[in-house]
């Protein structure tokens, strides 16, 4: 009878570790709606999350330190405004196709047709596959952020879409299906409700037995709804984009909390065309009255993670030109009285427009701050909601931008370029990202050398200036650095975004799935 | 016979008129939306160029009576033209979203009429009654608190802490159901897989539920409240007066006359449910139109603002065509009057 129950131990046991040896493990997360799958439109984070897993780029940032590493390059070189890549050998698409230079030609190409997404940072570009395994890149002027912006440039299988396509572009089949050489290839995408992704086993790099062998990106899904999920082990990583009183309640009740430091911040932009905030003093006295360290403990989600770091000037802590994190900024009424004593109008003549973006609630919590800080002033202000398309609009003119707009800006390709130039430069007036209208020959002078920089002295040079100048000028209220924070089950780990030396300082990329590991 | 035909021709004429009122009406709404809908979908780095190209594809920057135009020309072809907020052509997008609605919306109604009603019979045959308080106490309910408010109360209560039903979605992730119709009822079906069937049931009946309260506390006041007019009238004493039973006179002579005014407003509730369906659809992570809807508006994206539009009035005019016809089954005084009329 024992002997019985010993075999039939046995067997159980057995068929138990078979089954967890062949069980497949799904990751499930979320994003906000849509999914754009076609990555010559990638813009959004759920774009990225995309983008990334299911295609390549030909480098990819460093990660837990800066710079940049070949991808699907092997190697690079510049002269002045000419890059060269080396292609790596014996890379092939999912379709079974290899790739090659022409590929890298044709997704230049097709990115810079189709206009849409990041193709602005390619602007002025043109590629020539000088043979299979060489690609040679000609910009219209020497630019040092160029090796970054590559980590936007997915390489699409030229022969499958050309082969598939039904439009000039293949934008049709590409929204629908993958043709990259990415760790995970597409079994299944709703735009609205779901991605389905499939680990490819054959990926270049090969893909660890530990990494979820099915991915279900899912979109739009409600805080109150992610929330029951996770309670109930049926999801695994919620979206940034949960209240932060969701996300320590999900910590609370277990989840661990995934963070990744951006290359971005949060600014208040105060537009600088418009009176009083014409006057450089009246701004310093808005930006001395400003409450940092409430603003800080606002977005606090726990006693040790937040969702953003004390700012300490124009450039986030960890670029080129950042200050040390010793100078974080703090509110000064002193400072602010005095700024507001030299400022040539009388506050009490003008009533200041703090706008919010209707669709970040936490923008209204901040225009309150702002508003309750410069009563403390005396000066008078009003709080205007406007939705982000309505927004969009309104700063295309100095006259219809309010006085102080609310913005998360981050730089796409982890380069401060692609941060502070379409913010700051003078050619770039009345932009979502630059509703101050600055307009300053110094900072046009440090971003056109921080950009034509051929070192990273150089760069850091120009940048420490550029910090310097744009604090003196006021024109931005710089918030906090952001850090984006995800709950997330225990049955995932994720090293990218809780290792700080594994980390990559760009966003989305820390979702690559291939690098994840499956505990359950 | 050839008076329900009368109805239904006219019906079906006036439906068109509506139809081409209402393209009108949304074709110069969406365009009033603030933002420009070309700068929206290139998203917030797209170039003046890049803006203006679009413009140009969209025709924007034609009067907006040649637009309308265009897009009579390209509606008589079927093409509703390509949603900026996916990137696909709208009806494609219709042809995914709306089945996920229709079902639920149905089954919502279904709820509605086959709870509600019974509740206000029950309410007027006992009326005054602890029945009747229990019924009104139950209608006020379901009737004070939004769909929404009823989606997240049953799902913590029936799915997070008993977990009796799915949190979201249509479909667990087990099956792989080939889409033929849309409609996971029927495509689960005609693949022949019974355990997914019951699944699409089981993910079905909570947010169908949730959707369905408040039409259920409203069927059973309205239905209570007329019958229990009918019940003074005098042919229903008479009825009692010659010692029919109770649940006679309550079923033939003082329900169907009840009816009317009760399926007028369910055929309306019935077809309010499309564009209600939003924040349940939100709650339970439903792939359907009515989210789809709600995001095209906030995105101005202009082609799918139209196309949503058109198919939720379209099937509201349906409903209502429908409703109009069992009415006039119901009523005779209606077949008779439109007699008189043509």
């Amino acid at each position: 009878m024992k002997l019985k129950y010993l075999l039939g131990s046995v067997v159980a046991a057995s068929a138990s570790i078979a089954s967890a040896a062949f069980a497949e493990t799904v990751l499930r997360l979320d994003e906000v709606a849509v999914g754009e799958l076609d990555p010559a439109k990638a813009s959004d984070y759920a774009d990225s999350i995309l983008m990334f897993n299911v295609y390549d780029t030909l480098v990819l940032p460093n990660q837990g330190g800066p710079g940049h590493s070949g991808h699907l390059a092997e190697s690079w070189s510049s002269e002045g405004a000419t890059f060269t890549f080396n292609l790596r050998d014996g890379v092939s698409f999912q379709s079974g196709n290899t790739m090659t230079a022409k590929d890298v030609v044709y997704s230049l190409d097709r990115a810079q047709a189709l206009g849409s997404g990041l193709s602005y940072l390619f602007a002025g570009v043109s590629a020539e596959a000088i043979d299979d395994s060489t690609v040679q890149f000609t910009l219209g002027a020497p630019n040092a952020a160029f090796v970054a912006s590559m980590v936007r440039l997915p390489i699409v299988d030229m022969a499958y879409v050309e082969a598939n396509k039904s439009d000039e572009w293949g934008e049709s089949l590409l929204s629908g299906t993958s043709a990259g050489t990415g760790a995970y290839s597409v079994v299944n995408h709703n735009p609205q409700e779901e991605t389905v992704m499939a680990k490819w086993d054959d990926y270049f790099l090969g893909v660890a037995d530990a990494a979820p062998d099915t991915v279900r990106l899912r979109y739009g899904l409600e805080a109150a709804t992610v929330r029951t999920l996770i309670a109930q082990g049926e999801h695994d990583i919620a979206s940034q984009w949960l209240p932060p009183e969701v996300i320590k309640a999900l910590s609370d009740n277990g989840a661990q909390l995934l963070t990744e430091t951006g290359t971005g911040a949060f600014y208040f932009k105060m537009n600088t065309t418009k009176a009083p905030l014409d006057d450089v003093n009246c701004r310093r006295a808005l930006a001395s009255a400003f409450d940092y360290a409430t603003a800080i403990r606002m977005i606090a989600i726990t006693d040790d993670v937040s969702a953003g770091s004390p700012s300490t000037g124009a450039i986030p802590v960890g670029m080129f030109g950042a200050n040390g994190t010793n100078m974080v900024q703090a509110q000064d009424m002193d400072a602010a009285k005095a700024h507001m004593a030299a400022c040539s109008y009388d506050f009490a003549d003008y009533d200041i427009e703090v706008s919010w973006i209707a669709e970040v609630p936490l923008e209204e919590r901040f225009a309150l701050l702002m508003q309750s800080n410069f009563a403390q002033l005396g000066i008078k202000s009003h709080i205007k909601k406007l939705p982000w398309a309505l927004f969009a609009e309104q700063v295309s003119s100095p006259e219809n931008t309010p006085h102080i707009s609310q913005l998360f800006v981050n730089a796409v390709t982890g380069d401060p370029d692609t941060l502070l130039y379409g913010m700051y430069h003078s050619s770039n007036p009345g932009t979502w990202q630059s509703p101050e209208y600055l307009n300053d020959a110094e900072v046009d002078a440090f971003l056109e050398a921080g950009r034509a920089a051929g070192s990273e002295a150089g760069r850091q040079e120009a940048y420490a200036g550029l910090n310097a100048r744009l604090m003196d000028l006021a024109a931005t209220i710089y918030g906090f650095d952001r850090q984006s924070v995800f709950a997330a089950s225990n049955r995932v780990r994720v090293p990218a975004m809780t290792d700080p030396s594994m980390a990559f300082g760009l966003d989305g990329l820390g979702f690559s799935f291939r690098l994840m590991e499956m505990t359950e | 016979m050839s008076q329900l035909v009368g109805i239904l021709v006219r019906r079906i004429g006036i439906s068109v008129v509506v139809l081409i009122g209402v393209s009108m009406l949304i074709f110069a709404i969406a365009r009033i939306i603030p933002g420009d809908p070309a700068r929206i979908a290139l998203g917030p780095n797209a170039t003046a160029e890049q803006i203006a190209k679009l413009r140009g594809e969209m025709h924007l920057d034609e009067n907006i009576v040649i637009q309308y135009g265009f897009f009579i020309k390209d509606l008589v072809s079927g093409d509703l033209g390509t949603s900026l907020y996916t990137n696909r052509p709208v009806t494609l997008d219709i042809a995914q979203f709306l089945p996920a609605t229709l079902e639920l919306v149905f089954l919502a109604g279904v709820i509605m009429v086959g709870l509600g009603l019974p509740l206000g019979i029950l309410a007027a045959r006992f009326r005054n009654k602890w029945p009747d308080h229990l019924v009104r106490a139950l209608a006020l309910l379901t009737v004070s608190a939004p769909s929404f408010v009823w989606a997240v109360i049953l799902m913590l209560l029936c799915a997070y802490y008993l977990p009796l039903f799915p949190i979201a979605g249509r479909l667990s992730d087990i099956y792989e159901i080939e889409r033929v119709t849309g409609f996971l009822t029927i495509d689960t079906l005609i693949a022949g897989n019974v355990a997914a069937f019951l699944d699409v049931w089981h993910h079905l009946i909570l947010p169908a539920v949730a959707l369905a309260l408040s039409g259920i506390g409203q069927a059973a006041r309205l239905t209570r409240a007329n019958m229990v007019e009918t019940y003074e009238k005098p042919y229903i004493e008479m009825a009692q007066a010659y010692g029919f039973f109770p649940h006679r006179i309550a079923r033939i002579y003082a329900f169907k006359p009840s009816l009317i005014p009760s399926l007028t407003i369910i055929g309306l509730d019935f077809a309010a449910m499309l564009g209600n369906a939003f924040l349940v659809e939100a709650v339970f992570a439903w792939p359907g139109l009515s989210r789809y809807g709600v995001n095209v508006i906030l995105r101005k994206d202009l082609n799918a603002i139209m196309g949503t539009v058109l198919i939720i009035a379209l099937t509201f005019l349906i409903v209502n065509i429908i409703v109009d016809l069992l009415i006039a089954v119901l009523n005779p005084r209606i077949r008779h009057s439109t007699r008189v009329q043509s």
